[in-house]
């Protein structure tokens, strides 16, 4: 049922890394690759973030917002769903599914207060339209788990209260990355915990090492998201995000 | 499911879409709040019955309507013998409509008239079903009109949270329902009010179970309307509780034990849903079954329930546009064509007619089925009460022990909200 994740059809659905970075053959035509993905998802990723903060959304439908997003992306593609397009409409659709609903209109006021870039502009015809694509290329499948769900438990019963906001931190982070497609979500509250934890440099593998959950898992996460952050500088550079988004339509 | 091949309709120059092409519509069967049902057949599997539920756009030209999205969302997760399936999502891109295709039952409270499934009860309508655990807003923020009759006595005091004690309560509402064949809290609605209070509804469930007190219901004296609207209340004498005059039952039957402690006042106090499958009534004969019209025991009569009326007068291509959509903003594309729609309805259809997944009109007397889509969130019951269920409960004792072994799978509750961070 859709209050349990292990018959959730999330949890059927858990991608592998593989079948992430393949390059839809429409995208190839223009050159597009499979870093220029990640970049560009990146970049999407945040334009949500962007856009949630003027329309004062919690975390959770910008976390879905952006799951819709990394899902449509698994199987069409950016020539055929400009990603400029479809990260307002995941977060139209997300707020609908998290019931908080926003309206269009407003969401297309805010796109010009967020970028200045002309490109980005829309019509609220074409956020519906897409609203519409969107639930076909999710095969309507729209309800989305998330570690924060498990977030605060687990940190209680790690005795890890105090490093709440810096754990809620890295998970936020790991939205900048496929990990959602790829992982069940408690997994990954783990491997922020156990960044967190390492950061603090707390020992705590005596917790860790009593969950019945593949450590090696866990700590295999927490090693991607510390790759990413090594890789957050070259990420972040507005020149190589610009050169990706040009290959776009 | 909703194959886009299927779906797109926009450079067909036939006269239907092509999704369209493989049922064959034989007419309308119901009508309401959020669009049109119509009866179709499979052609490839002429045994198959279908009902194609189409969406009306939201008023105000924002997309697809919430109550779509959420019965998408959760009948996309479920997959249980006693919930409607939903077999296919289509999507008229043209001028931007919504179909869900769900397999038919034949009668209302949605139990299934032919096949393998013959008899079975299944669960329909999750227009105004949540995820549990979700935080949830009133359904009136969200414009949603429900009857009051099934509303449990908290929240028309002022309670701010939706429970699955509420739900519990208004499946109590429809057991007497079942047993007496008329509502059991028939309250007169006090329209267009923010306030929660409604006297009429309060008045009818304390006339029939008494005056609430603090005794039997301690956390009563902390909500809002109690405080507030006390005189209105306090005015008036309840004499001691009469239900079992009221669904004439013993009090020592267990039938009447189970609804008592479904409609106990303290919502804390109140039977829980495991615990009601655990119900001695569920244990003795008539024993529940799985199929609704066999008689419980030999010799009974055979329920004749009455089959739904087929309106074939009105064309689902009537409804639909294959031209690219007018301004959407203005919203009134498809409203036109079907205000059309209605007027042949109306003409062919002597009364509203109760319709399983659609929102129920209220007008006086109606007949005592098609209550599941009235229960408030979308639940529905079984009359037989059915074995299965016992399965779930077992289930969810296995999952409760798989939770202790595995901290993450708990994933109880989101934070509180302050917590929030954003980015």
């Amino acid at each position: 049922m859709a209050a349990d994740f292990w018959t959730s059809s999330q949890f059927k659905q858990l991608l592998d890394p593989e079948e992430l970075n393949a390059v839809h053959p429409l995208d190839k035509e223009r050159g597009i690759t499979s870093e220029d993905y990640k970049l560009i998802k990146f970049h999407i990723s945040n334009y949500i973030v962007k856009l949630a903060q003027y329309i004062k959304v919690r975390q959770r439908v910008v976390a879905t917002a952006i799951t819709y997003m990394r899902r449509v992306y698994a199987r069409r593609s950016m020539t055929e769903y400009n990603p400029r397009l479809v990260a307002p409409t995941c977060l139209y659709l997300a707020a609908k599914a998290e019931e908080s609903t926003v309206q269009a209109r407003l969401l297309a006021f805010y796109i010009k207060k967020v970028q200045s870039d002309e490109k980005y502009r829309c019509e609220i015809k074409e956020i519906l339209e897409m609203e519409m694509k969107i639930l076909e290329a999710l095969n309507y499948y729209l309800v989305v788990f998330h570690p924060y769900r498990s977030l605060t438990q687990l940190l209680q019963d790690a005795g890890m209260s105090d490093s709440t906001q810096q754990t809620w931190g890295v998970v936020n982070d790991t939205y900048k990355m496929d990990l959602i497609l790829v992982h069940p979500p408690h997994l990954i509250a783990l491997a922020c915990m156990y960044i967190a934890s390492v950061q603090k440099d707390k020992e705590n593998t005596a917790w860790f090492e009593e969950l019945r959950v593949d450590m090696n898992v866990v700590k295999n996460i927490a090693m991607e998201i510390l790759d990413f952050y090594d890789s957050y500088k070259l990420m972040s550079d507005d020149n190589r995000i610009s050169a990706a988004m040009n290959k776009l339509p | 499911m909703g194959d886009g091949r299927l779906s797109n309709s926009g450079s067909n120059s036939s006269s239907k879409p092509e999704w369209l092409e493989q049922y064959d519509v034989i007419g309308k069967i119901g009508e309401g709040t959020y669009g049109l049902v119509f009866l179709a057949k499979i052609k490839s599997n002429r045994s198959k019955s279908i009902a194609i539920k189409k969406f009306k756009q939201s008023k105000d030209g924002d997309g697809v309507s919430p109550t779509a999205i959420r019965e998408i969302m959760l009948l996309r997760e479920i997959s249980h013998e006693n919930v409607v399936k939903l077999a296919n999502v289509h999507i008229n891109h043209a001028d931007m409509s919504l179909y869900l295709a769900f397999d038919y039952a034949e009668h209302d409270l949605y139990v299934m008239g032919d096949g393998e499934e013959h008899g079975v009860v299944k669960i329909a309508d999750f227009g105004l079903a949540r995820i549990y655990q979700a935080p949830l807003k009133p359904l009136s923020e969200n414009g949603v009109v429900v009857t009051i009759w099934y509303r449990a006595p908290e929240l028309l005091l002022g309670a701010k949270h939706y429970t699955s004690a509420v739900d519990m309560w208004a499946v109590g509402c429809i057991f007497a329902e079942l047993l007496t064949l008329k509502p059991l809290f028939q309250g007169q609605e006090v329209k267009g009010t923010p306030n929660p209070f409604q006297l009429d509804q309060l008045d009818r469930i304390f006339k029939v179970l008494g005056h609430p007190t603090q005794e039997k219901w301690p956390t009563l004296v902390n909500l809002p309307h109690w405080q507030a609207d006390l005189q209105h209340i306090q005015g008036r004498t309840y004499n001691n509780a009469g239900l079992y005059n009221v669904v004439h039952l013993p009090p020592k039957n267990p039938a009447y034990d189970l609804l008592s402690k479904m409609l106990e006042y303290d919502p804390r106090k109140r039977i829980t849903a495991t615990q009601a499958l655990e119900h001695e009534y569920f244990r003795m004969e008539p024993f529940p079954g799985c199929n609704a019209l066999v008689p419980p025991q030999p010799g009974d009569k055979v329920v004749n329930y009455p089959t739904r009326p087929v309106d074939t007068g009105t064309d689902i291509e009537g409804t639909i546009s294959l031209q690219p959509s007018q301004p959407v903003s203005s919203g009134n594309t498809m409203s036109g064509s079907m205000s059309g729609a209605h007027a042949i309805q109306n003409r062919s259809i002597p009364r509203p007619m109760p319709m399983v997944g659609m929102q129920r009109m209220q007008p006086p007397g109606i007949p005592a089925y098609n209550l599941a889509s009235q229960a408030g969130m979308g639940g529905g019951v079984n009359p037989g009460g059915m074995p299965m269920q016992r399965g779930v409960s077992a289930q969810a004792h296995q999952q409760q022990q798989l939770r202790r072994k595995d901290p993450g799978m708990g994933m109880t509750g989101y934070p509180p909200q302050q917590k929030n961070k954003r980015f």
